[in-house]
């Protein structure tokens, strides 16, 4: 333990001498999201800057904060001034920011997000007073963005390793009795009780027990596991030590995307910091707790995602569930008990451990305490990566923290593909397991996709359904045969080729592959269909009597055309279509030719955002009765 | 423990799944993945029920039966989602038959001859009426798709021997993949792709040869539809009747089961329930049996060399001119070869018939040589199989386990799974190296300093290797066994080789274990003192003999010079022999006879199907003899057979000489291995008669590993010249992963060595075209 005040210490120092020494540093968020933004030639332009006014500054490669649509966010400190943020800083404004503070010496705090830190500065608001930010809720998410994912110090400075440091001192039994209080439940989206389940596996006998993080992020819109590993990968190691303490497990595994390069990166060398500073191996901290850590990087595969699969392709077998009982808990990996918690759970678990049971039920409502993450996207003003109470509701999220949508909202898909479609209507339903299971969808992992009046909720669930279809992993016919039989019937109907009775059949389909898949992932595939069915019959029903798609999105449904009066004539749509289908002289109204047509959108594209276009491509659907 | 099933109260002893329970019980659930062999897989969900208390629908064959449970299996609402899944299991397992107006007169109107791989009406399944799914359809009195039909599409692959694979019948229920990797442990076969592509096969596309199937045909056995079927016995049907009898080609003699479909021997399986098999067989006892009796080489009538040429005869004149040939023989003027495949009623007899008419003791068979005289030696202190199945840790020497030995193989997978040590010392890369604790390569071309090495550290004269030295302390530390491999047979050093073996074997106190690949070769030499083909042959040159008697065996590819040859065989010998007379014999599954296996146990087999043409049993030819020449040959009776007498272990003789061999060096970089060929029935070589084993055993063609091709730029094929330091041949190449990196493989059609020495060192280059 000595050795371990020492480290506190030693970080503490680093720390502070970066944020309170009032010396120059620049923070650049550099997470997925930030990369994804151009964060890499900011930090070029950055660097080129330094040589060019010959000043010099600290540079921090933080992780994400959240608002991901303000990628790259640069946040500069200078002595005087407390660390303020700027957000889509591009290269030019990157050299102009360095400029200012660092040459020119100037506060320049024109354009600013706002502070971030103990000491408010006049004239600026806090960042985390941004709508976006305001109504959520940081545990879990608490460094994210604020500290060098890299950085070791920066984690232990922040309270790292208190809550592992507490935990050794306390007997397993004690652990699993405050997680169990603290009525944590499974972030990966079942929602089963995280403290019932070490239990069962602590009460297990065996030599050998595995602890498992399942870091296998698959559904298409989610990257909260993603963003928190890469911006705060010690937070999630520190649990698994915790949970490992906890349930007796000596042998740890990450299961993780081999997509998720960056965060493998991340975790790789956070262990390697873990083994310099004895926090993982033989012996943690001078304790007689031993543990070690694995990373299994997965082949990509969304079944894997699935705990028994996941077991499967860690024992080098095909990703392919099995039967539970018996669960890991009691039989899992090798044969030996395993628990496998999700990313997000084992990231509290550390926050638990640190402020108390009685501190993590201070959030969310009954049944369902504490934060969850979702990542926020679709047709969303803000879109990124948010943490909130539970018990909040769907209404908050979308319009207080997402900014509402820019067209009139139609639905929220939560849980992913395996989730459910809930309307305007029900935007009151508050964010808990049983609630949203009730409206017919899934908490799941923490994807919420926002889809406006554009979008078509056939075409979502017909998306959604082939997805799940293609990663079947073809053991049991319900899941191989029927959602196949479910694509098929969609795409019929999005073609305009239905015939009468494909609701039912749909409806009928969907139930039996509920009650008779093997696992989640078919229990769970028809979702998307029947809650849209349950919510948005009338467009289904639009589709196949009328032919009509009110989104304009089913090809076999559409037709564009181009409105005489608004056309230019400029002939941008002539150059860009590639079946020759639209023709006119320059200066005159274009001709479209609809059967040569194929509706691939560029004349579309072209004439709505080119300024010397007129706008006047439109689509629509027709109704045909 | 006790539960209730549909309101009837059941008791169960031992733990057991609950269709287990209910099947027990005279409870019907339909299931079509689970099988008595196997883990409960849980991929059809036919066998959903509903439990009390429990959530959804959950599979009775992946649940466990537990005390007070109270189950449903008949609720209306299970049946309707059962009918479903058999629909849409329907929807992509081709059922036109279902929709054709003409199903009911259908079958009425098959009276056409059904040709191999011919469709004949829709019928075109080959497992109809033997098929799972077609009776789960009829359970359910389906009479018509609800769901569009999604006809996968899929090419048949026919590219392997010995079944064909129509993945369009599969029903995913996962049998073949299980009995693959749990069973037979061969894990040839895995769930390939996701989603609607999912597809069954080896990795990577590989074919099943490269994938080193064993074609043990256990998946065959296990597939409830036709998407596996074996290609002799595709379009047979339903077999008629199921025989007990033994395989006849090695000498493990393996308990098997003969097919029959019209009088026909169609096909073999291990013992047990068809649908059970798994996989106990090697290829030869699963698929070539059949293959072999029914090939159209067969001699079919007798024959006699007329001064014009040959000629059809009658049984009477081919009897009464072989009896003449007979009696013109003078005593000791005679050499008789016989079999090591003939059953031991057929040795007695025809020793009778030497000792007794032709006055000659020169008997011999073509594979005696003077190392399969040591092999044999150290053979007779060779204990039981079972009793090798009580060793604590194994280790086998020269074993080439490939194609061959199933039963021995798979104890070795067995036990090396289980954790007891199993070393595996040589070049051959076979089904149980994956499963070796150790694998151990001796010495190129100084095997018998490598066994040394082993004897020294034993005595603890000298410190080996830290591999020795662990193979070493297992040895001294467990009860061990060793197995010796008839490969060893075809080294030049064989001699020395067995000698340190069996050194090896006392000092460690070890249980001796040799198979050797000949069916009745024990029942041989405990039946007769066999001469050394060796001697017999140069008697031969030297004109010692006017009759060369050939029962079952040939060594001669012309004609020697002697006045008569009596040929007696069910195979045709190589044109230029010349025989005077051609007796055509039955083999096995059409007489009867007794074998003696590596236990030294005595099998019976029994006439199953009638000779092929006009051949008689060998028994039968030699009793018309007896009555041409008006003698009596006594009748073989096992208890007159001195086991214990005869079968006392033979003397081994301290081995001397070692042949020098060439070491691979800068000239001749690589290691050649030959094989004298060991898949023989009655003379004929299983590669050569029998298509598909050709494929797997390729003769004459150097085998090498694909890492060599690549790096002497070598494709499936191409000629090559391989070179010693005193011969150079030519030979085509193949390619396989079964071959160690760096040594070549060559399975010779003849019992003579290649080259110079066994190993050998040679070089290879591409044949100058």
């Amino acid at each position: 333990m000595n050795n371990f005040v020492k480290l506190k210490k030693q970080s503490t120092k680093k720390w502070d001498a970066l944020v309170n020494s009032g010396e120059a540093a620049i923070y650049l968020g550099m997470a997925s999201c930030g990369k994804a933004s151009g964060a890499d030639n900011v930090k070029k332009a950055i660097l080129n800057a330094f040589d060019k006014y010959n000043v010099t500054a600290k540079l921090v490669e933080v992780g994400c904060i959240g608002p991901c649509y303000l990628e790259p966010l640069m946040d500069i400190s200078v002595e005087g001034l407390p660390r303020i943020s700027f957000g889509n800083v591009n290269e030019k404004m990157a050299d102009f920011l360095i400029r200012k503070f660092l040459v020119d010496k100037e506060k320049y705090t024109k354009k600013t997000l706002g502070f971030i830190g103990n000491k408010p500065y006049d004239g600026i608001p806090s960042f985390f007073d941004h709508p976006m930010l305001k109504s959520q809720v940081r545990i879990v998410t608490k460094n994210c963005g604020l500290i060098d994912p890299e950085n070791i110090h920066h984690y232990i400075a922040n309270d790292g390793y208190a809550g592992l440091e507490k935990a050794l001192t306390m007997s397993p039994d004690d652990i699993i009795e405050d997680i169990t209080y603290a009525h944590l439940r499974g972030r990966g989206g079942a929602g089963f009780k995280t403290g019932i389940k070490w239990r069962t596996c602590r009460d297990t006998k065996s030599d050998t027990k595995y602890l498992i993080c399942n870091a296998d992020e698959g559904d298409p819109g989610a990257f909260m596991n993603r963003l928190l590993i890469e911006s705060d990968p010690h937070a999630v190691l520190e649990g698994m030590l915790i949970a490992a303490y906890a349930i007796g497990a000596t042998h740890g595994y990450i299961y993780i995307r081999a997509e998720y390069p960056l965060a493998i990166k991340r975790l790789h060398h956070a262990i390697g910091q873990m083994r310099e500073n004895n926090l993982i191996g033989d012996h943690i901290l001078e304790s007689k707790f031993s543990f070690d850590i694995k990373i299994k990087e997965g082949a990509g595969a969304f079944v894997c995602g699935e705990e028994t699969s996941l077991i499967h392709s860690i024992e080098g077998k095909r990703g392919m569930p099995r039967t539970r009982p018996p669960f890991p808990a009691v039989s899992g990996l090798n044969g030996n008990p395993t628990i496998i918690n999700n990313v997000e759970t084992l990231g509290t678990v550390s926050h638990i451990l640190r402020n108390g049971a009685e501190w993590y039920r201070s959030f969310g409502v009954d049944n369902n305490f504490g934060t969850k993450t979702f990542s926020l996207v679709g047709k969303i003003r803000r879109s990124g990566l948010i943490e909130v109470p539970l018990g909040i509701s769907l209404k908050k999220i979308i319009y207080d923290i997402g900014g509402g949508t820019l067209k009139p909202f139609k639905a929220v898909q939560t849980g992913g593909p395996s989730g459910g479609c809930i309307p305007k209507e029900l935007l009151d339903t508050p964010v808990t397991y049983e609630s949203l299971a009730t409206v017919g969808s899934i908490m799941g992992s923490g994807g919420l996709i926002v889809m406006d009046k554009d979008t078509c909720v056939v075409d979502v669930a017909r998306y959604f359904l082939d997805f799940i279809q293609k990663e079947s992993c073809g053991k049991c016919t319900p899941c191989r045969v029927g959602t196949r039989h479910m694509v098929e019937i969609l795409e019929k109907i999005c073609n305009g080729e239905a015939e009468p009775g494909y609701l039912d059949k749909l409806e009928s389909l969907g139930q039996m592959i509920k009650s008779t898949s093997l696992c989640g992932l078919g229990q769970t595939a028809p979702n998307p269909v029947l809650s849209t069915l349950r919510y948005f019959r009338s467009e289904y029903i639009q589709h196949i009597d009328e032919y009509y798609c009110s989104a304009v999105v089913c090809r076999s449904l559409i037709e564009y055309s181009v409105i005489k009066e608004n056309c230019t004539g400029c002939q941008l749509c002539v150059s860009v279509c590639p079946t020759g289908a639209i023709v006119g002289p320059r200066s005159e109204p274009h001709n479209l030719d609809q059967d040569k047509c194929i509706k691939c959108r560029a004349c579309y594209e072209i004439c709505r955002f080119d300024a010397i276009a007129g706008n006047a491509i439109v689509i629509t659907s027709k109704k045909e009765v | 423990m006790k539960l209730t099933i549909n309101n009837k109260k059941i008791e169960i002893g031992k733990p057991a799944t609950l269709l287990e329970v209910a099947e027990q019980n005279n409870i019907h659930i339909p299931s079509l993945c689970a099988h008595p062999e196997l883990t409960p897989h849980g991929g059809c969900r036919l066998c959903i029920v509903e439990i009390q208390d429990r959530k959804g629908y959950p599979t009775s064959c992946t649940t466990m039966a537990e005390e007070g449970m109270v189950v449903r299996t008949d609720t209306h609402i299970l049946q309707k989602m059962r009918e479903e899944l058999v629909q849409l299991i329907l929807s992509e397992h081709p059922a036109g038959c279902l929709l054709c107006e003409d199903v009911e007169s259908c079958s009425n109107f098959q009276g056409t001859i059904r040709k191999v791989g011919v469709t004949t009406g829709c019928r075109w399944c080959p497992k109809d009426q033997d098929c799972e799914f077609q009776k789960i359809v009829e359970e359910f009195e389906i009479k018509g798709l609800t769901l569009p039909g999604l006809y996968r599409n899929i090419e048949v692959e026919k590219y392997d021997p010995f079944f064909d694979r129509d993945y369009n019948l599969c029903i995913y229920c996962d049998r073949c993949v299980r009995i693959c990797n749990e069973y037979r442990k061969s894990s040839v076969l895995s769930l390939k792709q996701r989603g609607n592509k999912t597809i069954i096969g080896p990795a990577f596309k590989d074919t099943h040869i490269d994938a080193q199937c064993e074609f043990c045909g256990a998946c065959v056995s296990v597939c409830p539809t036709g998407a596996l079927s074996e290609k002799s016995r595709k379009w047979w049907g339903l077999p008629e009747k199921y025989e007990a009898s033994i395989c006849p080609i090695c000498s493990l003699n393996c308990e098997i089961q003969v097919l029959t479909s019209n009088h026909k021997i169609v096909g073999s399986l291990p013992p047990g329930k068809p649908h059970d098999s798994g996989g106990e067989l090697c290829v030869k006892g699963r698929f070539c049996l059949s293959e072999l009796l029914n090939r159209t080489e067969r001699i079919l009538e007798p024959q006699y060399k007329f001064e014009e040429g040959y000629g059809i005869v009658s049984w009477d004149l081919a009897i009464e001119k072989t009896v003449e040939i007979l009696q013109q023989t003078k005593p000791k003027r005679a050499a008789m070869f016989l079999s090591p495949s003939l059953s031991l009623e057929e040795v007695s007899k025809a020793k009778y018939l030497a000792e007794n008419i032709l006055k000659t003791k020169d008997i011999t068979s073509s594979v005696v040589d003077e190392n399969l005289f040591a092999y044999m030696r150290l053979a007779s202190h060779s204990v039981s199989k079972k009793e090798l199945e009580k060793a604590s840790s194994y280790v086998s020497f020269f074993l080439n386990g490939n194609y061959k030995f199933a039963p021995l193989t798979m104890m070795l997978k067995n036990v090396a799974s289980k954790g007891l040590p199993y070393f595996q010392i040589g070049w051959a890369k076979d089904t149980t190296s994956r499963f070796a604790t150790h694998q151990l390569i001796p010495t190129l071309c100084e095997e018998h300093k490598y066994l040394d090495q082993i004897i020294y550290i034993l005595k603890g004269d000298k410190k080996g290797s830290a591999e020795l030295s662990d193979l070493v302390k297992v040895l001294q530390n467990s009860k061990p066994a060793i197995i010796v491999g008839p490969e060893v047979i075809s080294l030049s050093n064989c001699i020395p080789l067995l000698d340190k073996i069996n050194q090896i074997s006392k000092l460690t106190n070890a249980k001796l274990y040799l198979p050797n690949p000949y069916g009745n070769l024990n029942g041989l030499f405990a039946s007769i003192k066999l001469k050394r083909f060796k001697d017999i042959d140069k008697k031969i040159k030297d004109g010692k003999y006017d009759l060369i008697y050939l029962i079952g065996d040939n060594p001669f590819n012309n004609r020697p010079k002697v006045k008569h040859i009596i040929y007696q065989n069910a195979f045709p010998a190589s044109s230029h022999l010349d025989p005077d007379v051609v007796l055509p014999t039955a083999i096995w599954g059409e007489s009867k006879g007794s074998y003696m296996n590596t236990d030294r146990k005595i099998q019976k087999t029994k006439a199953i199907a009638k000779p092929q043409g006009y051949s008689l049993s060998h028994q039968e030819v030699f009793s018309r003899i007896a009555k041409g020449m008006k003698f009596k040959i006594p009748e073989f009776k096992i208890k007159d057979f001195g086991i214990d007498k005869n079968l006392n272990p033979l003397k081994l003789k301290a081995a001397k000489k070692y042949q020098k061999l060439g070491i691979p060096n800068n000239i001749f970089p690589f290691v050649l291995i030959q094989e004298k060929s060991q898949h023989l029935y009655s003379n004929m070589n299983l590669s050569k008669g029998i298509e598909g084993f050709g494929e797997l055993v390729k003769l004459d063609t150097i085998m090498l590993h694909p890492k060599d091709a690549k790096k002497l730029n070598l494709n499936n094929n191409d000629n090559v010249q391989l070179s010693s330091s005193q011969s150079e041949k030519s030979f085509p190449i193949i390619i396989r992963k079964e071959i160690t990196p760096g040594y070549f493989h060559l399975s010779l059609s003849n019992g003579n060595i290649e080259f110079e020495s066994n190993p050998c060192a040679v070089n290879i280059r591409r044949e100058y075209v």
